[in-house]
């Protein structure tokens, strides 16, 4: 019999793949139907401005799956650093960009490191200034309080290990920092059947 | 994740329902209420002396 630990580790590395999966194949296949919205669809419906998605780079619009909008609450001034953490196709991290102005810094991490590819081409096909870091949200590969604010899009749900995310995201913030993250919650406890599925958790 | 933030040491955690946020398919948004599941803003702050 597997002990809990190494099938904890399992699964977990079962979850990795697959969430790479599932939003590779939304960046490869953005008029694909999915069960969540995603796109300039979904970008509208949470309220983004028009004039950011016009400005947009088309395939970091197309490729959205957000589940709200953290620039609602985000107040990012010229000159900060910001941190999008699971920035996918560098749609918000873009937008924080133009938030930050040139004397500021964008810094992106994601899992896949493709998605980092993507998002560092959409973004200089936009004059916007990005540097995407491929990693895990467990381990943000970036220094101590360096960041003066993160923002986040769908991303956290997304871990078994929600406490050692936020723990992270406090470390990499400098005293004073702050987050806007938009996640997705439950009320309940998920029944194992979706907990022990990497398909369902990763949707 | 609210309690996670405030457990950690963040200050000033806000959280506000996204109030349009629903899935495209019916069945899983069905799903989806059942658990009360909802899509959050949070806001948080590293105290200045942290």
């Amino acid at each position: 019999m597997t002990d809990p630990v190494t099938a904890q580790a399992s699964l977990e590395a079962v979850l990795k793949d697959e969430i790479i999966r599932l939003y590779q194949d939304v960046a490869d296949n953005p008029r694909g139907e999915y069960h969540f919205f995603h796109g300039r669809e979904a970008a509208e419906l949470f309220g983004y401005d028009p004039a950011w998605l016009d400005r947009a780079p088309a395939g970091a619009l197309a490729c959205f799956a957000g589940v709200g909008n953290p620039h609602l609450r985000s107040a990012i001034q010229p000159g900060e650093t910001v941190l999008d953490l699971g920035s996918g196709a560098g749609l918000d991290a873009i937008i924080a960009s133009w938030s930050a102005g040139p004397s500021g810094k964008v810094i992106a991490v994601d899992l896949n490191p493709s998605m980092c590819v993507k998002a560092q081409a959409h973004a200089a096909a936009s004059g916007a200034r990005l540097d995407c870091h491929p990693g895990r949200m467990e381990a943000i590969p970036v220094p101590d309080a360096s960041v003066d604010i993160v923002i986040s899009n769908g991303v956290i749900n997304l871990s078994f290990r929600k406490r050692q995310v936020i723990e992270e995201l406090f470390r990499v913030l400098k005293p004073g920092g702050r987050c806007s993250i938009a996640d997705i919650v439950s009320a309940k406890p998920l029944s194992p059947s979706i907990v022990n599925d990497p398909k369902l958790w990763a949707s | 994740m609210f309690r996670l933030f405030e457990e950690t040491g963040f200050t000033g955690v806000r959280s506000v329902v996204v109030p349009r946020f629903r899935f495209r398919k019916l069945a899983t948004q069905n799903a989806a209420e059942a658990y009360g599941v909802k899509a959050v803003l949070f806001t948080a702050t590293r105290p200045a002396t942290a």
